[in-house]
């Protein structure tokens, strides 16, 4: 296998095992637990084949194309740093799988905590193999996620859902953050390849948007790092399994940002800016996490607060831009992950066999747990920094920096004096979480009786402790050439010279370390009794980040139903207005700008019989308007006057085909609108009686501005275009072709039909739409209850019927309007001639399948009129869905033909046949396409009216309906 | 002309032949129906696939198809370029995967749903195809219509209400529609869009003034559709009455007026037309970023998910118009991939509203306020409540276990795709628009980092509201009644997140293929080339 | 005539405008009725006006487009009256479903404000 695929395994595998993982049953833990250590040890292996690659600033590329036009490649690099990174990752994550299998309760469907605890490790592992800095972003996200999913995997405890979107969001909110600065900083290099980058450092540290790109990064790193402010999250997190805790916040989770640090530690350290604001983070953390350690009362909380301190000791090292200072960082990141991953699973142990973590229950547990004990003691120790731990070795190396003079500011100067003071809390909770728990008399009332863990569940434990030693111990035979490799990766040829040895001689740093170990003891003596009575610790306990970042998040979303209510609006009437007001505003805003102008053309001479009738057109428009609240029938006879003024116009400004459609729907329309009328309820009077309130009056005079201000829009903008020479556009070419081509006369028709008779399919699918549409609407529509009674004058009718001895109910009914029944009944084969006759024609003259169409439903619609529903219907049964079908596939077959001839869609063929009465016929193709508009219109218009009609024969709904 | 010239009209005609024959078919031979339906949208994205690849061809050139055989610029022509193509490839995917989820009971929730169904893709696929102006408003009112009667698929008070309001909206939209082609009518003397990327160049004057005002008149017909604060506050409410696959379906219908906006002003209200320079893409700029804001700020105020599932829509079209405003071909390919990948994201989403919910047991309560019994039945068109009721056993589809687990992954899914996180194709694509905002750098004035803050804000709201959703539905425990899910309605689901994650593999060919779309579109005298040249017009007709 | 005809389309237009705003389903179709009329008669006017001119061409003699209306707007007017048709049918149709199902004819379906 070449080592490209090799190493992209060591992120795959890990992904890989998660998805299997989730697949196994329920309680498959030991299955889960196998297949996860498997895949750790298995990394493991291949991290030591690498090894020897990575020494002496040696490193491992490989780059697989992804997606170069947006120059996103995915590229892995593995050089010291990663190497150390990775390592702790799979050794520690290796560890805490073992720890887990004993840990979680067989109750828990522990597949599922495997499959998640394996992605998060393969989400890390990328990240730290990262060689592209979107590619970071990318897995930087992933770990937010899966560990978002790991913290709250008790997701019953309200706690551990708070803990888990907190840290979500926050980590998240980081995440942005970071992304956006490597956009930035990818920009500014020209790639977002990090060797590349690396090579430009000076670049970006002189370009302008060096300090936003740090800032942005910087965001993202102490959110993820849990530095202050931002480290309220990690306390939180702590309700998640004691596994993940220990994983997390031991070499993980955490890491991350610490490890980004390092990473473009030679591009972004080493400025004024840098220097600043990461040491004074690294400082404020440091000095905030050690002094709220001493006073937690939960194991997990003195240690994440520890953990939040330990940071911050990191960052200040590496904000300090000096190589030993680097160098100094990653000895500790490594150190800190051994030993706060052993001292969680110690508590972990603890809080299974006892039953609680508060450190005020606790007391005397080495009679029951020695081993737990004695390796606890080690871990803490090597927190505390006792010398022969491997945490006093980077402590001395973190002291010896701090007296270092490094920017000569404030800073330098105090830095000594908060390094031994934060070391010596350092000292003081070690000892209190270790005394407090396993010393003093046997504990009373604990939820169990305490003992020993089993052995498999302490060998993680001891693995770690045993590290811890021997880096303590033997420096230079363990951990040395390891941290060579990393500073070496980090610092290039800037690698200082250091030495881990344990005995400098008697040097200020030392002094120091003792100082701090007294004060910390001494403290402890002091104060050990007053410790367990405190609720929250003192000073900095007032700053609840928790409870601002709730009140925060409460606030935005409360903010956002109030600015929703606020920018948006559920009512119709307020949504038209501002939609009439933006196509004012739109629309005017060009001539706004460049001025309104009528064109030039002379005009047409005024005939007074056109004014005439569009006074009274105009008279008809606003009548309708005025009326259509309190008197709709009015209000629907002014209606039909303006439409007639419209038909009139187009009949006058030739265009026949247009009038005669336009009095056809009219037609249509008026008596849509008469059968609706009676559902509509009675009018009530004004709301208000007398005078109308005075926003009202406001409101209505705005309408009427806006109303007036599109009136006069529309009648400028045809005003304008009416002036002025038409363009040569595309309608000479239809007037030429028609005949010749399209085989046509009417050129209207021709185009409706042939040029553009795709518009005409389209048109008649709306038509069959709007037909479905209304049938399973009314389908099953029941009036309301006051508007289903008979009309007035059938009920005197009836009463008339009732009354009279010689006549049965109905008679007068039946009689009623006799004559003109007749008549119109007689009409109906009438009607439909001139119907066909008005298809046949249409090619030529004014005509065609939709006025056809028309003409045929209005013949039906007076037999409904005529003669009422139920008569109609027993003798003609019009299946009005069919026809819609029908003419639909007929239009399209015509359409179809075509194209079995090689022919586009639609491609027209014609020739003139004679027919008796009618006489010389265009028999186009276009005639059939116009058959199959007749049957769609007369289908839907005839759908639509009927069933209007029949809920006049529908029975009223019940009270229980009704309700 | 060959078989596969026809193919280019085939996303019309195959939809509404279907619907057609349905017509004559009894409403009770449902199966048949089902089966029709399923066909005809396999076979569109079989099409558009097809397409796809005749267009990205080395060399592809857009495909005229001249209707009726008639010269260009006269009769109606229908053009296929990258961008239609791939819009086309979406409306399949998303017809086809929602088509699937209504097989598990909401076709039967009223009458004839598959016919509307089908004459909805028709109408989408033809505003997609279109190369003239009038039939596109043809083709807007055919998707309109059906979209008027899917919104009142299954009745009920809320989706009558919510429709009225719909309707009369998009009724006067059209008009105002109307008004706008009119006016370019009258000024340019053309309805093709080829014709007019030739004609506007030239136009001075008071001629250029009404065009102007003209097309901003049409624009606003966009706007609408494309839910642009402050014209998009109908959108949210019609969508959450709607039924659930109807909205997932409703999702594309937004991006129609975006591929509107998008295809006209590359083509003919773009810089190159001589429009006041710059003076359409403010607009883009200040009402994208305003719906955005105003999407954002619904997805948190939003209780419910159908509520977080209409903020998103608004919040993407405000995106796509922030992107479409910044008149950069690298942001327009960004903008591209993240209109895909966030189509895909919010059907999803409304397609998983109804299990979760019914996980969480709200969904009862949900399906009593969407469709309360108004008419009493006569027809298989069943009311949801009866149909629960009597016929649970008649749902199609088996029961999956492990149900939370699998909604909980879906919904998270869906949550990092509409927030734009890793590892689905959101990611990428906010990236890409980012990336190419940022290519401006030097240059970029306070507007693009103020889009930039926008998009990433808007990413974290999107978060904020999901988890805060995801948590209370998924999390909390209730005494849920064994959730159930039907492979039927998982399924689709799965299919539209992997079509995301099958984004961010193929991240390769896909933003290769984003990018020329963006670079075709800054080169408008291709596509008019491919339309107007008079080599490719058919011989005149004499008689 | 060109003034006459632009008064008329402003006309029709505020009219339709003003109902557009009002509170009650019925007023707000009757506006949409009479707006479709005023788009109708724009869209004509767009083609500038003609009088008196031949409704169909000659079959022998070769047509002069100048001697006709622009027929253009005139189909587009035809599709334009045939879609605001059906979709005022639907509208009249939805609205008396709402009223059926709100008991109110009040566009929000509420007569008090939401």
């Amino acid at each position: 296998m070449s080592g490209k695929t090799l190493l992209s395994l060591i992120v795959v595998l890990p992904f890989l095992g998660s998805f299997l993982a989730a697949l196994l049953p329920v309680y498959a833990r030991n299955t889960a637990a196998a297949l996860s250590g498997m895949l750790a040890l298995a990394g493991l292996a291949i991290l030591a084949f690498f090894y020897p690659a990575v020494t002496g600033g040696g490193m491992v590329r490989v780059d697989i194309a992804w997606a170069p036009d947006i120059g996103l490649d995915l590229i892995l690099r593995l050089d010291g740093l990663s190497w150390i990174f990775a390592f702790l990752i799979l050794g520690i994550g290796a560890l805490v799988v073992l720890y887990a299998r004993y840990y979680m309760s067989p109750e828990d469907p522990v597949p599922r905590f495997f499959s998640f605890l394996l992605a998060f490790m393969g989400a890390m592992l990328g990240l730290v193999l990262s060689g592209n800095l979107v590619q970071l972003a990318f897995f930087w996200e992933l770990t937010s996620l899966f560990s978002f999913l790991l913290i709250g995997y008790w997701h019953h405890n309200q706690s551990a859902r708070d803990g888990a979107r907190m840290a979500l969001i926050i980590t998240g909110t980081g995440g942005v953050c970071l992304l956006l600065g490597f956009l930035i900083i990818g920009r500014v290099a020209g790639s977002y390849d990090i060797d590349v980058i690396r090579t430009q450092a000076d670049a970006i540290r002189s370009s302008g948007y060096y300090l936003p790109a740090l800032l942005l990064v910087l965001a993202g790193a102490f959110t993820k790092s849990a530095q202050f402010p931002f480290h309220f999250w990690l306390p939180h997190a702590m309700a998640a399994p004691t596994p993940v805790s220990s994983y997390l916040h031991s070499a993980t989770m955490v890491k991350a940002g610490i490890f980004v640090l390092m990473l473009l530690w030679p591009v972004l350290a080493g400025t004024e800016e840098w220097y600043l604001i990461v040491v004074t983070t690294g400082l404020a953390t440091m000095v905030f996490g050690a002094w709220s350690a001493i006073f937690q009362q939960d194991l997990k909380g003195l240690l994440a607060y520890s953990t939040i301190s330990h940071l911050g000791i990191i960052t200040l090292l590496l904000g300090l831009g000096s190589p030993l200072g680097a160098v100094a960082a990653i000895f500790h990141t490594i150190n800190h992950a051994t030993f706060k991953a052993s001292l969680f699973m110690a508590a972990g142990i603890i809080d299974h066999e006892t039953g609680t973590r508060d450190l005020r229950k606790l007391s005397g547990l080495y009679r029951f747990m020695p081993i737990t004990a004695t390796l606890a003691m080690v871990a803490a120790a090597a927190m505390a920094g006792v010398p022969l731990m491997n945490g006093f070795l980077s402590k001395e190396m973190f002291l010896a920096e701090a007296l270092a003079d490094h920017q000569g500011t404030i800073i330098d100067e105090t830095l000594p004096y908060l390094a031994t003071l934060a070391s010596a809390f350092s000292v003081l909770y070690s000892l209190r979480f270790i005394h407090q728990s396993f010393f003093g008399p046997p504990p009373r009332d604990l939820p169990h009786e305490p003992h020993e863990a089993p052995p498999w569940m302490r060998l993680p434990i001891e693995i770690l402790v045993l590290a811890c030693l021997l880096a303590g111990i033997a420096p230079n035979l363990t951990i040395a050439p390891f941290l060579a490799n990393a500073a070496q990766s980090v610092l290039g040829d800037r690698l200082p010279h250091y030495s881990l040895a344990i005995w400098h001689g008697f040097t200020l740093p030392l002094a120091m370390s003792l100082i701090a170990l007294g004060c910390g003891i001494l403290g402890y003596l002091l104060f050990r009794d007053r410790l367990n009575a405190v609720k929250r610790s003192p000073v900095v306990g007032r700053l609840q980040g928790r409870r601002a970042f709730e009140r925060v998040l409460a606030a935005i979303m409360d903010g956002g139903v109030a600015l929703q209510r606020w920018l948006g609006t559920k009512r119709l009437q307020m949504q038209l207005r501002i939609l009439l007001g933006m196509v004012l505003l739109l629309g005017a805003l060009p001539f706004l700008r460049f001025g309104y102008s009528p064109g030039t053309q002379q005009l047409t001479p005024v005939d007074p019989v056109f004014a005439l009738i569009w006074i009274v057109g105009g008279a008809c428009a606003v009548g309708a308007a005025v009326t259509a609240k309190y008197h709709r029938l009015a209000a629907l006879v002014l209606l039909g006057g303006a439409g007639i003024a419209t038909c009139i116009s187009f009949l006058w400004l030739s265009a026949p085909d247009l009038a005669v459609t336009q009095l056809l729907v009219e037609i249509v329309t008026t008596v849509l609108l008469l059968l609706g009328l009676r559902w509509l309820p009675m009018r009530r009077p004004e709301l208000w009686s007398g005078s109308r309130p005075l926003r009202v009056n406001l409101r209505r005079a705005t309408d009427l501005g806006v109303a007036l201000a599109a009136g006069v829009g529309m009648a400028l903008l045809s005003y304008a275009v009416m002036t002025r020479e038409a363009p040569a556009g595309i309608s000479r070419f239809f007037v030429e072709q028609a005949y010749p081509g399209g085989g046509g006369t009417n050129v209207v028709n021709v185009i409706l039909v042939d040029f553009r008779g795709f518009d005409t399919l389209g048109e008649i699918t709306v038509l069959a739409i709007v037909g479905l549409t209304v049938f399973s609407l009314l389908r099953r529509f029941r009036p309301a209850r006051e508007s289903v009674r008979t009309p007035v004058q059938q009920r005197r009718q009836n009463a008339y019927d009732e009354a009279q001895a010689d006549r049965s109910l109905g008679d007068t009914l039946a009689d009623y309007l006799l004559v003109p029944r007749i008549i119109m009944e007689w009409m109906f084969p009438a009607i439909i001639v001139f119907g066909i006759f008005l298809l046949l024609r249409g090619h030529d003259l004014p005509g065609g399948g939709f006025a056809a169409g028309i003409t045929f439903s209005i013949a039906i619609i007076i037999q409904y009129m005529a003669s009422g529903t139920r008569a109609v219907e027993t003798r003609l049964s019009v299946l009005p869905l069919r026809w819609v079908g029908f003419g639909l596939l007929i239009a399209l077959a015509t359409g179809a033909g075509a194209m079995l001839l090689g022919r586009p869609f639609l491609t027209s063929w014609f020739s003139y046949l004679d027919l008796p009465l009618i006489g010389k016929t265009p028999a186009a193709s276009a005639l059939l396409f116009d058959i199959g508009v007749c049957g769609v219109v007369v289908g839907s218009t005839v759908l639509t009216l009927i069933a209007l009609a029949h809920q006049s024969i529908r029975t009223p709904r019940t009270e229980t309906e009704e309700s | 002309m060959s078989p596969a010239d026809h193919l280019v009209i085939a996303p019309i005609l195959l939809p509404l032949l279907a619907a057609a024959f349905m017509l004559v078919l009894s409403e009770r031979r449902r199966w048949l129906k089902r089966l029709i339906s399923l066909a005809t949208l396999s076979a569109l994205a079989g099409v558009a696939i097809a397409l796809l690849t005749m267009v990205d061809a080395p060399g592809g050139a857009p495909l005229a198809y001249r209707l009726g055989n008639w010269p260009a610029p006269f009769a109606i022509t229908l053009v296929v370029d990258r961008l239609s193509a791939l819009m086309l490839l979406l409306s399949a995917s998303i017809g086809l995967c929602t088509l699937f989820y209504a097989l598990a009971r909401w076709d039967r929730a009223g009458p004839r749903f598959h016919p509307l169904f089908l004459l909805l893709t028709m109408g989408v696929n033809g505003a997609f195809l279109t190369g003239d102006l009038f039939n596109l408003f043809v083709f807007f009112e055919v998707m309109l219509a059906a979209s008027y009667g899917l919104a009142l698929h299954g009745s009920g008070v809320e989706r009558t209400k919510a429709s009225l309001h719909y309707v009369a909206i998009n009724i006067a939209t059209s008009l105002l529609f109307l008004i706008g082609i009119a006016l370019i009518y009258a000024v340019t003397g053309t309805l093709n869009m080829a014709d007019l990327a030739v004609r506007v160049p030239v136009l001075a004057g008071q001629e250029l003034v009404l065009l102007e005002s003209g097309a901003a008149i049409l624009s606003i017909a966009f706007f609408v559709k494309a839910g642009m604060w402050p014209l998009g506050f109908w959108l949210t409410p019609t969508y959450a009455a709607a039924a659930a696959p109807v909205a997932a379906t409703f999702a594309i219908m937004s991006k129609v007026g975006i591929y509107a906006i998008v295809r006209l002003s590359a083509l003919a209200f773009g810089p190159a037309s001589g429009l006041a320079a710059g003076f359409a893409n403010e607009w883009l700029m200040a009402g994208g970023l305003a719906t955005m804001a105003f999407g954002a700020i619904g997805m948190l105020a939003a209780s419910r998910l159908s509520g977080i599932g209409g903020s998103y829509i608004l919040l993407s079209s405000g995106t796509l118009l922030v992107a479409t405003g910044t008149g950069s071909a690298p942001v327009l390919a960004g903008a591209l991939l993240y209109l895909v990948s966030s189509t895909l994201g919010v059907c999803a989403m409304y397609l998983l509203i109804e299990p979760v919910e019914r996980a969480a047991d709200i969904d009862r309560e949900a399906a009593q306020r969407q469709s309360e019994p108004v008419f009493e039945d006569d027809e298989p068109g069943l009311l949801m409540e009866e149909y629960e009721a009597e016929e649970e056993e008649d749902e199609i589809g088996i029961v999956i276990p492990a149900t939370i687990a699998l909604l909980g992954s879906a919904f998270i899914f869906c949550a990092l795709l509409m927030a734009g996180l890793p590892p689905l194709s959101g990611f990428i694509a906010k990236f890409a628009i980012i990336d190419g905002m940022l290519s401006g750098l030097p240059a970029m004035g306070t507007g693009g980092w103020t889009a930039i803050a926008a998009i990433l804000l808007s990413g974290l709201a999107t978060l904020i509201a999901m988890t805060r959703a995801g948590i209370s539905l998924l999390w909390v425990p209730v005494d849920r009644p064994q959730a159930h899910l039907r492979v039927v309605e998982a399924m689709p689901i799965a299919l539209l997140l992997a079509l995301c994650l099958a984004l961010v593999i193929g991240a390769g060919p896909v933003t290769r293929y984003m990018k020329d779309t963006a670079a075709a579109l800054h080169d408008p005298g291709r596509y008019a080339g491919a339309v107007l040249d008079p080599a490719l017009q058919p011989p005149e007709r004499r008689r | 005539m060109e003034i006459i005809l632009s008064l008329a389309i402003g006309i029709i237009t505020a009219s339709g405008v003003w109902l557009l705003f009002r509170p009650r389903t019925f007023q707000l179709a009757i506006g949409l009725s009479l707006l479709s009329y005023a788009i109708n008669l724009f869209i004509l006017a767009m083609g500038r006006l003609k009088m008196d001119a031949p409704p169909v061409v000659d079959k022998v003699a070769e047509a002069n487009p100048a001697a006709f209306a622009d027929p253009v707007p005139q189909a587009l007017v035809l599709t334009a009256i045939v879609i605001s048709f059906a979709t005022t049918a639907l509208l009249l149709v939805l609205l008396l479903a709402a009223r059926g199902l709100t008991g109110t004819d009040h566009v929000d379906g509420t007569e008090k404000t939401p």
